[in-house]
């Protein structure tokens, strides 16, 4: 039976069972509180039991942990694929697999007539509608990954600082010296002009999910119906869409890729340096 | 209101009801005021969580500063508005807007009428929109395609429910103007659906939304950045035709799980949204 049945029947009893025991009590005044008790208890319960519709992932384990912070799952939420072509979610016994499609679109407004403009809506119209399952489809509008750029940049400078500190220590003034200094100051104004400005990208995915029991009935479903769903992007759009592999699925999925952290945190050590 | 919704508040609304009948059996006096007083609570409570689960949940752990853990390194806020991640101590909150189409538009009523207009100015509508939100945003538009046949049946369904009220209302004298008017719009829009599907168009079913991820290093710094750009969102998406209010409540969780799986079938798509979406 579904847990969620299952727990609405246990707390609409509870809620009976304080109710009947209520009534059971005798009467006099020493049993008006506790039958007061037991009423509340009953509603209580009953509330519970309407609530349990929408709220039993957060119901059981608050009565479980019985404290503030509700750990509903300390499992990181979802894992890749061995193939790496998508990722794979555990609910209850089943396994389900997620796989991004990456939609190639390269066209803008600016540049169409007003029949394009129209042909291009109805595209899109019919995009939506082409699947009998459920499909995401998103564009995303992310910051340019400037991360690894930037960390090559800070590795030069450091480089180059260690030997502008060998030099000094040498207490030589040569022309090396100064080439040195000259080349910090150059990659120091670039990595400040990389980190001042930020430069976004806006990408177009589908994403399609698929259960199974095993993992590779889940990855084998959704790789069919992603399939499915590529032919029907490229016949409606006139575009190649390519499954996402790999880190790049990350980009869709976690915070930390729509905001590369170095990015980021260069450009925020940026401006705390301008403000002090 | 879907039928397991009607279940689960008549079940509920039985056993409360029917311990009204047993009121006698508690005491007499003001322990029966009393007693009727906590059933009546009872009540407005499965009523209130019945339309508005999410603002009633939501108030309640924001007042006992209730957080939520939904999966490892992930937290919401006791607002239950936001979603954190802290990655090496910069804090990413994200969190959830609806943009849906608005549930009414006059637009409905005619729907070959501007037709041209609005497929021509959609795409400007969104460059602009994106071109002038200078933050990380994703917008969702979740869909899932239905039966032909089983959408028509309950299109035809409605029509003559609503041609049933209509005859009742012109039948009743004391009926006013703006009842038959009422009737008469909630007819427009059902007839030029079915138009629409005769014409060919498939009914699809959707969800749509707008998720944007913000930065601080606080907690709360990310969450009052995140603030900001929901309004920004809300300003800069104005012109699109669509409802956008910030997501709060159990639907930030299910919105949330659909960046690592998304419902399989239209049964799971349906029975994730209720109320706000």
């Amino acid at each position: 039976m579904n847990p969620k049945v299952l727990v609405l029947i246990g707390f609409m009893a509870l809620s009976i069972v304080f109710i009947a025991i209520a009534v059971a009590l005798p009467h006099g005044t020493l049993y008006v509180v506790p039958k007061l008790i037991l009423m509340a208890l009953a509603v209580l319960f009953d509330v519970l039991a309407f609530a349990s519709r929408y709220y039993t992932f957060l119901i059981l384990p608050f009565a479980r942990q019985r404290k503030k912070n509700i750990v509903i799952s300390d499992q990181t939420p979802y894992w890749l694929s061995s193939t790496g072509e998508s990722i794979i979610r555990r609910e209850a016994q089943d396994f389900i697999a997620t796989v991004y499609i990456n939609i190639p679109i390269y066209v803008s407004a600016s540049e169409m007539t007003d029949e394009e403009k129209a042909r291009f809506t109805m595209q899109v119209s019919r995009l939506v509608g082409l699947s009998k399952e459920p499909v995401r489809f998103t564009a995303e509008l992310y910051l340019m990954n400037k991360d690894s750029y930037i960390q090559k940049l800070k590795d030069t400078i450091s480089r180059i600082e260690d030997d502008e500190a060998k030099l000094v220590e040498q207490k030589k003034e040569s022309p090396e010296l100064e080439h040195l200094r000259g080349e910090l100051s150059m990659w120091r104004k670039m990595l400040d002009n990389v980190s001042s400005y930020t430069s976004y990208e806006l990408g177009t995915f589908a994403a399609v999910s698929a259960r199974g029991v095993k993992e590779s009935e889940a990855i084998s479903f959704a790789q069919q119906r992603a399939r499915e769903l590529m032919s029907g992007i490229g016949t409606v759009l006139g575009v190649s869409p390519n499954i996402v592999v790999g880190n790049e699925i990350l980009k869709y999925v976690e915070p930390e890729y729509l905001i590369p952290y170095s990015t980021i945190t260069e450009q925020i050590a940026r401006i705390v340096r301008q403000e002090v | 209101m879907d039928d397991q919704g009607v279940a689960y508040l008549a079940f509920c609304l039985v056993i409360l009801l029917t311990s009204l009948s047993v009121l006698p059996s508690i005491g007499k006096g003001i322990v029966v005021i009393i007693a009727l007083a906590i059933i009546l609570v009872g009540v407005f409570v499965i009523l209130i969580l019945n339309f508005a689960d999410f603002l009633f949940v939501s108030m309640v752990c924001s007042a006992l500063g209730i957080t939520i853990e939904p999966a490892a390194g992930y937290r919401i806020v006791k607002q239950q508005n936001a979603i954190i991640k802290n990655v090496n101590g910069l804090f990413y909150a994200t969190g959830y807007v609806t943009a849906n189409l608005f549930p009414y538009v006059f637009k409905l009523e005619a729907a070959a009428e501007n037709e041209d207009v609005k497929l021509i100015t959609s795409p400007e509508n969104w460059e602009r929109a994106v071109m002038n939100i200078g933050f990380p945003f994703k917008y969702h538009v979740l869909s899932t395609g239905m039966d032909v046949q089983k959408s028509r049946d309950e299109l035809e369904g409605k029509r003559s429910y609503e041609e049933f009220q209509m005859s009742r209302a012109l039948q009743n004298k004391s009926a006013d103007e703006t009842t038959i008017t009422n009737i008469q719009r909630r007819l427009n829009i059902l007839q030029s659906k079915m138009d629409r599907i005769s014409q060919g168009e498939k009914p699809i079913a959707t969800v749509m939304y707008v998720e944007t991820t913000a930065i601080g290093v606080s907690e709360k710094a990310a969450v009052d950045a995140l603030t900001q750009q929901i309004n920004d969102l809300q300003i800069s998406m104005s012109s699109m035709d669509v409802d956008l209010s910030r997501i709060m409540g159990r639907e930030i969780y299910t919105l949330f799980n659909f960046n690592f799986g998304l419902p399989c079938t239209k049964e799971e798509l349906e029975a994730s949204f209720d109320m706000q979406s």
